[in-house]
Parts: C-alpha cells; sequence; structure tokens
C-alpha cells in the first residue's frame, strides 16, 4: 500500500517537475539559516558562520539532486528534456519538421488505412459464435472448377450428407437471388435467401426480435407461408424490428408473415435482406441429384477438425459415386472454413496492397533518413558542444531516438486523422463484391498497428542520425564550425545508400504498378463480342411464373410498348446480359439424352432472350435468323447458339437445321434457327463459352425474370423514367431496376481497375520521393562542393566538366538502384502472378517503361542543382571558406 | 540449514522497504557506510522517540548520537524524508522555531509508528541473522 501511493507520488511529480522546488528551497534556505545561527551562537562572525554553514551543510545543488530522485523519476524527467529539446529544434526549423511529419503521416495514413481494411476482412473473425468451426461444403466437378455454379450442391446429395456425416453440428443448404418483393403497394428488388431448416442453427445466432422457423414452416408443404428479415429490412418498411414482426410481404405472388429479424451484423449470404424456408410452395419437386443449383454450410461438431469433415465428407462422396455413377461419377466434396470461403481472391489483392503501402512508408522514411542525415551532419557543432559540456555518447544517441520518435508520433496522430479519410475513401474504390466492406473500420488493433507502425517508422527513421551522432569527433566539429560536411565520406556513403535503397524500392513499386495497368489496358482492349456503350439495362421479375396469368406477357408487352419511343434504337430482353451468367448445362445434339448420360454432355451457357436482343446488345447475326413471333409458347421449340458452340458441336458443318437438346428448364429438342456471334460472358479475362439462347416465350419459368436491354441514341439513363412509367401501367406491382450495360461490364474488371490505380498511384508517390531524395542528395554534394568548383572554374574548367564532375556518383548511384530494383521486381512480381491478364512478369515494355521514366525523372532531378553549379561565381564561391 | 537461513535472510531482506541509500561519514578514512534503508529507519525512530523536528534538528540529533565515527553531510537527510513523507510514514508542516525563523517540522504519523515497528522488527530478525551468520562462519 505504502510502495503504491509512493510510486503514485513519484510519478506525479515525474509529470510536474519542478513543482516542489520552491518549497524544498525554502527548506534548505532555513536549514542552513539554523546552521548559521548556530554558527553565531558559539562565537563566529555573521560572514564566517556563513561560509562554515554553507561548508557544514555541503552542495546544496547535490542535495537538490538527490531529493529530485528520491520523489520523482528521473527519466522520466530526462525524456521530458529530450522531448522539449526535440522540439524546440523542430521549431527553429519548422519547414523541415512540417515535410517530416507530413511524409511520415502520409506513409502512415495510407498503411492504417489499408490495414483497417485488411483487419475487417481478413483478421476480425466472422460475427457469429465459433466462427472457425463454420463451413461450406461445396462440390468440385471436372470442368466446372470456374464460372456461375463452381461449387454448387446438389440438394439430393446433401441429404445424403445429412443423413451420414457425424462431424457437423448441423448443416444447411440454401440459395439466393434478388427477386421482386411486393411489401404494401411498394415493389422492390430483394436478394432473397431459400433456405433450408437448420440455416440458422449453423451459425448459432439468435434473432434480435420474433424466432427463427419452426420446423412445421420448413417441411415441403408447410402449414404457412413465412419470412425472416433483416432490421435494415425491419426499419425501412415497418419502422422498427419488433414492429415488423407479423407484418406481411409477398414474395413469388404469395404472402408471407414475418416471424424473425436477424441480429444487426448477420449477413449471409452476403447482401441478402430476406430469408425464407428453401420449400417453395409453389414448386414442390423432389430432390434433384443431377442439377447443382444450391450452396450448403455445416457447423463442425466441437471436437472435430476441419481435416476429419473433410475425410468423412471424401468417403461419403466416394459411396455415392459407387451409387449414383450416372451423376456423381467424378464429383467430390471440399470442406473450407466460411471465412476461407467469402475471403477468397480478395485476400491476394489485400497482401498485395498492404505490401505497396509498406513500401511506400519505407520509402518515405528512407527519404527523411536522408534529409536527417544531411541535418544531422549540420548539426555536428550542436552535438560536439552537447559532448563537450559531457553529455555521453548513449545520452546524444538517445536524443536522437527521442526526436526521431517525437515525428514519429506527431505523423501518427496526423496520420490517423488521414487515416480515416483514407478508409472512406478505399471503401469506396474497393470493386462492390468484395466482402465484409461494411465492417471496416478503426478499432484497437487497426490502433495499436498505427502506433506500432509510427514507432518503427521513428526509429528507421533516427537510426542513421543517430548512429553518425554517436560517431562525432569532438575535436573536428569544433574545430570545423559545423557548416562543412564533418561527417565525411562514410555520411556521404550512407546518404547515397539511402538514395539507392529509394530507388530500388520504387523501381519495384512502379514495375508492379506498371505490370497492372499494362494488363488493365490489355483487358480494356480484348473484344468483348457486343457493344456495351449507350445500352439501358432494366431488370424486372414477374412475380409468377404461370403461363395463364397476363403477367408473364408483360415483357412482350414493355417491349412493344417502348420501340417506338423516341431515342430508341433497338430493344430485347435477356436472362444472362453479359457479366451475368448465371447457369450452365450440358448439351447434346441431335440426341436426347438417356438418365445414364446426363453427365457426359458438353457445357454451354444458357440464356434466354427476347426477339431483338442481339440487335440492341451489338452481337452480330452471323447465320440464320433471330427469334421472332414465330417462337412462341405451343410452337415448335427453337433455340440461337453462337459460334463457339457451332463450332465446337459440329467442326465443318452448319449446326441450322440440326436439333440441341439443353440440360436446362426441358429436355426437349430444340432447332437450331440461327447463329450469332461469340461474347465473352464472365468479362474480358475469360474465353468466350459455348452459349445457347432460348425463345423467353418459350421459357416461362426462366422467362419472369429479364433485363430488358435498350440500345438508345443519347444517355441511356435518359430513357429509365419513360421505361419506368410504361412498366407501371403494365404491371404496378413489378419493380424495375435499371443501370447501363457499361456499368455492369464494368463491373467486370472493377478489380483490376481498382489493383491498377491504387498501385500505379502509390508507385507514383514513390517515384516522386525517390525523385526527391535524388535531388537533395546532389543539392547537398553542390553545396558541400561549392568551393571546389569555385578553385575548378576560376581554374578555367567548363561547365561540362563541371557537371561531368557531379554526375559521375549520381548517374553510378541511380544504376545501381535500378538494378537492385528489377532484380527485387523479378522476385516480388511473381506475387501477382495471377492477378495479370495477358501480360508476362516480365513484360519488356514495363521494365524499359520503368527504367526510362526513372532515369529522365532522376535526370532532372539531378540537372537542377547541378546546372546552377555550373554558375558558381569563383570570387563568392571561395570567400565562404 | 545455512541454505535456509541464507534464503531467509534474502527475503527479510528483500521486504525491508528501503531505498538503496549509503550513508557515509564524509572526510573521514575510518567511515561508517550505512546498510540501505537504516538512515530511514533512523530519522523514523528519532522523530518517533523526539517528536516533530525539522531537518535541521534531526541531523544535529543524529550526528550527536553517532558522534564521532559518523560525521554527517546534513544534505542526504532530505532524500530519506521524501521517501518517508510520499510514504505517507511522515508528514512535515511550516512552523516557526524558538529563535523565530520558518522551519518544516516533520512529525511521525499514525502510519509511520506501525511502520516503525515493522520496520525494527524486521531489523531485529536481520541484524540477529546475520550476526548468528557471522558467529558460525568464525
Amino acid at each position: 500500500m505504502t510502495s503504491v501511493r509512493r510510486f503514485i507520488l513519484r510519478l506525479l511529480n515525474a509529470c510536474r517537475p519542478g513543482r516542489a522546488e520552491p518549497d524544498l528551497d525554502r527548506e534548505l534556505k532555513s536549514h542552513v539559516g539554523l546552521l548559521e545561527d548556530d554558527f553565531q551562537r558559539r562565537g563566529l562572525s555573521p560572514e564566517d558562520a556563513r561560509l562554515a554553514a554553507k561548508r557544514a551543510f555541503g552542495g546544496v545543488e547535490h542535495t537538490k539532486d538527490r531529493h529530485r530522485d528520491a520523489r520523482s523519476f528521473v527519466w522520466v524527467d530526462d525524456i521530458r528534456h529530450d522531448v522539449a529539446y526535440a522540439v524546440r529544434a523542430a521549431r527553429r526549423s519548422p519547414g523541415f519538421a512540417l515535410v517530416g511529419v507530413a511524409i511520415m503521416a502520409l506513409g502512415i495514413g495510407a498503411n492504417t488505412a489499408v490495414f483497417s481494411v485488411v483487419n475487417a476482412i481478413l483478421l476480425n473473425p466472422l460475427p457469429y459464435p465459433n466462427p472457425e468451426r463454420i463451413v461450406t461444403l461445396t462440390t468440385s466437378v471436372a470442368g466446372l472448377e470456374t464460372g456461375p455454379i463452381r461449387g454448387q450442391i446438389a440438394d439430393a446429395d446433401f441429404e445424403d450428407w445429412r443423413a451420414q456425416a457425424r462431424s457437423f453440428d448441423a448443416m444447411a443448404y440454401f440459395f439466393a437471388r434478388a427477386t421482386a418483393v411486393v411489401v404494401g403497394d411498394q415493389a422492390e428488388y430483394a436478394r432473397v435467401g431459400r433456405v433450408s431448416g437448420a440455416f440458422f442453427r449453423v451459425f448459432g445466432v439468435q434473432p434480435s426480435a420474433g424466432r427463427w422457423f419452426d420446423p412445421e414452416e420448413i417441411r415441403p408443404r408447410p402449414s404457412a407461408a413465412v419470412a425472416i428479415v433483416t432490421p435494415a429490412f425491419a426499419q425501412r418498411h415497418f419502422g422498427g424490428t419488433v414492429e415488423a414482426i407479423g407484418q406481411t410481404i409477398r414474395l413469388a405472388n404469395r404472402s408471407c408473415v414475418i416471424v424473425g429479424v436477424t441480429p444487426a451484423d448477420f449477413a449471409f449470404p452476403e447482401g441478402t435482406e430476406i430469408w425464407a424456408p428453401l420449400a417453395l410452395p409453389a414448386v414442390v419437386r423432389p430432390p434433384e441429384r443431377g442439377g447443382l443449383n444450391f450452396r450448403a454450410v455445416g457447423r463442425l461438431r466441437a471436437g472435430f477438425s476441419l481435416n476429419q469433415a473433410q475425410s468423412e465428407m471424401a468417403a461419403i462422396a466416394k459411396r455415392l459415386e459407387q451409387h449414383y455413377p450416372d451423376t456423381n461419377m467424378g464429383r467430390r466434396v471440399l470442406v473450407t472454413r466460411l471465412h476461407d470461403e467469402i475471403v477468397g481472391d480478395v485476400r491476394l489483392m489485400l497482401y498485395v496492397l498492404l505490401a505497396t503501402v509498406a513500401l511506400v512508408l519505407l520509402i518515405a522514411c528512407t527519404n527523411l533518413a536522408t534529409l536527417l542525415l544531411a541535418r544531422a551532419t549540420a548539426r555536428t557543432q550542436e552535438m560536439s558542444i552537447r559532448a563537450a559540456l559531457g553529455a555521453s555518447r548513449g545520452r546524444i544517441v538517445r536524443q536522437m531516438l527521442v526526436e526521431g520518435l517525437v515525428q514519429g508520433c506527431c505523423s501518427g496522430v496526423v496520420g490517423l486523422a488521414l487515416a480515416f479519410g483514407g478508409m472512406k475513401t478505399l471503401v469506396a474504390l474497393i470493386p462492390g463484391n468484395v466482402p465484409r466492406l461494411n465492417e471496416v473500420a478503426i478499432d484497437e488493433r487497426v490502433l495499436l498497428f498505427t502506433a506500432i507502425i509510427s514507432v518503427i517508422a521513428s526509429l528507421l527513421l533516427a537510426l542513421a542520425p543517430a548512429f553518425q551522432a554517436a560517431s562525432v569527433q569532438l575535436e573536428r566539429g569544433l574545430r570545423h564550425g559545423g557548416t562543412r560536411s564533418v561527417g565525411g565520406r562514410r555520411t556521404a556513403r550512407a546518404r547515397e545508400g539511402l538514395v539507392v535503397v529509394q530507388v530500388s524500392l520504387s523501381v519495384v513499386l512502379l514495375a508492379a504498378g506498371g505490370l497492372l495497368i499494362r494488363s488493365f489496358i490489355a483487358l480494356q482492349r480484348v473484344p468483348l463480342g457486343f457493344q456495351p456503350e449507350r445500352v439501358l439495362a432494366a431488370d424486372a421479375t414477374v412475380a409468377t411464373p404461370d403461363p395463364r396469368q397476363p403477367a408473364t406477357l408483360f415483357f412482350r408487352d414493355l417491349l412493344a410498348g417502348i420501340s417506338n419511343v423516341p431515342g430508341v434504337v433497338a430493344a430485347g430482353a435477356t436472362m444472362a446480359a453479359p457479366g451475368r451468367v448465371d447457369s450452365t448445362g450440358a448439351y447434346w445434339i441431335d440426341h436426347v439424352p438417356q438418365a445414364s448420360e446426363m453427365r457426359t454432355g458438353a457445357l454451354n451457357v444458357n440464356s434466354v432472350v427476347a426477339p431483338g436482343t442481339f440487335t440492341a446488345l451489338g452481337i452480330p447475326l452471323v447465320r440464320g435468323r433471330d427469334f421472332d413471333d414465330r417462337d412462341v409458347r405451343d410452337a415448335p421449340m427453337t433455340a440461337i447458339v453462337n459460334e463457339t458452340l457451332a463450332r465446337r458441336a459440329l467442326p465443318g458443318q452448319d449446326i441450322i437445321g440440326h436439333k440441341i437438346v439443353c440440360a436446362f428448364d426441358t429436355i426437349e429438342p430444340m432447332t437450331v434457327v440461327g447463329v450469332v456471334g461469340d461474347v465473352r460472358q464472365s468479362g474480358p479475362a475469360d474465353e468466350s463459352r459455348p452459349e445457347c439462347y432460348m425463345p423467353y416465350l418459350q421459357h416461362f419459368y426462366n422467362g419472369a425474370t429479364l433485363s430488358v436491354v435498350i440500345r438508345t441514341a443519347t444517355d441511356p439513363m435518359s430513357l429509365a423514367e419513360t421505361v419506368r412509367r410504361k412498366a407501371r401501367e403494365l404491371a404496378p406491382n413489378v419493380p424495375v431496376k435499371f443501370t447501363t450495360l457499361n456499368a455492369l461490364t464494368g463491373q467486370n474488371v472493377a478489380e483490376p481497375r481498382f489493383r491498377a490505380l491504387l498501385i500505379g498511384a502509390f508507385a507514383a508517390i514513390a517515384l516522386v520521393l525517390a525523385v526527391i531524395g535524388v535531388f537533395g542528395v546532389m543539392a547537398y554534394a553542390v553545396s558541400q562542393r561549392t568551393p571546389e568548383i569555385g578553385v575548378r572554374i576560376a581554374l578555367g574548367a567548363t561547365p561540362s566538366q563541371i557537371l561531368r564532375l557531379l554526375f559521375g556518383r549520381a548517374i553510378a548511384m541511380i544504376g545501381i538502384g535500378l538494378a537492385v530494383g528489377f532484380a527485387g521486381a523479378a522476385l516480388t512480381t511473381r506475387l501477382l502472378g495471377s492477378l495479370l491478364f495477358a501480360v508476362k512478369l516480365t513484360d519488356p515494355v514495363t521494365y524499359v517503361g520503368v527504367a526510362a521514366l526513372l532515369a529522365t525523372t532522376s535526370f532532372v532531378a539531378l540537372y537542377l542543382p547541378a546546372s546552377r553549379a555550373t554558375r558558381v561565381d569563383p570570387l563568392i564561391a571561395l570567400r565562404q571558406e | 540449514m545455512i541454505s535456509y537461513v541464507h534464503l531467509t535472510t534474502e527475503r527479510i531482506a528483500a521486504k525491508l522497504p528501503f531505498e538503496k541509500t549509503t550513508w557515509m561519514a564524509s572526510g573521514s578514512k575510518d567511515r561508517v557506510e550505512l546498510l540501505q534503508g537504516t538512515l530511514d529507519l533512523i530519522v523514523l525512530r528519532a522523530l518517533h522517540t523526539m517528536g516533530a523536528q525539522h531537518a535541521y534538528a534531526l541531523a544535529a540529533r543524529l550526528e550527536q548520537v553517532a558522534e564521532p565515527s559518523l560525521r554527517l553531510n546534513q544534505g542526504t537527510l532530505y532524500p530519506a524524508l521524501v521517501r518517508l513523507e510520499q510514504k505517507g510514514w511522515i508528514k512535515g508542516t511550516w512552523q516557526r522555531t524558538e529563535s523565530n525563523r520558518e522551519a518544516k517540522y516533520y512529525a511521525i504519523t499514525k502510519a509511520g509508528v506501525r511502520g516503525l515497528e515493522k520496520q525494527t522488527e524486521r531489523w531485529r530478525r536481520l541484524a540477529g541473522l546475520v550476526d548468528k551468520l557471522l558467529l558460525n562462519e568464525g
């Protein structure tokens, strides 16, 4: 207790040094006075008594020191002094200090902002109890590793898994898609998840209001249609979570009662607002083993590892393969942690980004260290004087480190402020398909990260000047008056070394940025097979897929209604606008497959379109005809295929007139009536796949959700209101959502664009910093050598001789930096591998470009100060000496 | 047996709440060094027996008691005083002396009395142990 009390008091005294001094002064004065009185009483004269008292007492200052040691913590006091000294030093050259803080704050801010994103997406656990036990179950089938149905599962398989697997507490399967939701008389699009019974049990969360589904409600023929919504949806439509319970919304033309509201941070699958039981009352069908239409999640039983679950599932998949060879041959099951599955490819991109900003910070620190080193040389005199006055070497080094830390802490604080803005910008720039963006925030971990990098950066910064200060030789420093290069060759070497580091690091970043930009340009240049400019896309879902209801003819009537609107060049409607493929299946030519053959067909993309779609999208009709009034319900089934399918299916023959069967919604043969050009269905990076288009009036179920595509003469969005009005006249309950084809295709290259933009920008910053470093070293060399240059000019040296003299080392420096940088780039850009498109890692254009860019900018940076040196007036230069 | 004693000694020494202080007789070859912490104990004890005192009186008293083996540098009292005050064992107040000079008078507090008892007890045990050890070794 007493020691705690003393510790606190000492700490308080350390924070308010000098507070106790007046009292101590008074006490010591009284003490000496009393001594004097005594001596006088013993017969000394007042003068002698004063001297005797002083002698008897001992050193007053020494006593004060000992008192200070005892009452507070001396090291705190020392550091306070160092800090005060550092602040004074900064005040003396405020410009220098401000530039330093600004550069470092930018570096720290960029790192903090990127780390806050990495933290939210990669490091923070998912907001569910024991999130590490939540896994996804996916199937892998040869040929389906990519594309829209990658990893999807068959519901019949799932039922077998659930019956046989022992590693799971709960398993569920589901699918999610944007559909029309009617609340009151308002219709809107929302992402609806259709989930099986144990879905919410897998996540282990409790509803924020109401309850989860009852087993009764989730059966194939449920007692009542029910739904669960997010708090945001509940708030928006009903004014609160509790208020939403018992309210009714319409999904797929059926009223559903809201029975529960999810917790605020529950978001699975990403973006879902409404969850409903999987078994659609309207569409009760037996589980299906051939089609992969669902996704699955599970919660590992406590004590079961991912590996155990994986091997159990592998065994089950093997059994299913033996039981159902027709469908399950070659089908594997993969168990993946949900977090890993959600993060997916984003991980690599984020790490590349983090590495980039770390490099930028490193360059900034090196840059500042060069500046500080130059200044430390100028401060040699100051250091020598301090050393002469008794400051130990350790004390001087500590002083330099404290100066670095003061700067680092200021930069950290400013950087944090910048990071708030940077984080928002980053989140706005990051492509929308990156998960968990709404969780990005500055939390304790981010703050700790900022603190740590601030300290590391400070130390990096202070190290070189500290070493230099420690090696100051007293008499030399004093003799030279401190304004000239006392540090000598070693310091000059150190400075040049730091510039080499900056140049090589920026070469690495420039190379990475260059490769990504080249890759993005290559992506942009890929012919897509359609013309995305000036096309309005209006997504609409007709609530019932029942052909007997007039609502299914909504699209036909809408297309008829807008065909003569001024500004409309062509109009159509498609199930899978380019970039939005969501169905693939097998096809057969002139052959109706048996059940045992379902696995054997080659894969194609399925799409349902209205007449006029190809014209509207700018896809050329190569042979045959487009769909028209003949391709309606009850008419002979028809289809149009793309060139890739035509070429692969019947090489060297004309496919028109042949019959095609697609594993889509029916296996009735369709007569091919036309061949159209290929489009890149999943963005420019993916090759065109075989595609089969079917007329929308012959495929009611899949024709109920289409994007109306309208090619316009002017700005496509200007037609949106007209289309909305026409749609509302036809069917008030059909929500329509507008976008442009340009925006849709832009989403396909959003990630490459983001990478190229950001890393390119950081590379540019790195280049600027490196060039400033080159400039600084040259300017410094010139200022140091001015007298020498003066002598040379006086002796008749020409400007070009002076330039050559100055350039020699500098060019060597840049050459070494380039060489090291290229070596580093060759080693590190390999990490970009999978992020690049159509650009080799050794892309000569990039490397030559980087070298040329660096050489020209460095040359300018060298030339500016050097050319000043050639104009030195020898008289003035020599007078400086 | 020895090692047990040794351990005990260490433990007691570690429990002594005093700082490292060495109080030297100034200018004497035959100097006596005070063991760490003993000055605090001596000051506490002096204040306990004599009542409130200012630093000069304390120093004079200690000189008087220790004479002639211990000539004090009077300033060395101050760290001990501030340590004890921070622990709450003594309290200083400004008062007037008989000669009408102002001086800070230190008085032992209740906590100080308790501390003195405890420390005296510990000191005795420590001293006894050291004595015993020295005798055994001798």
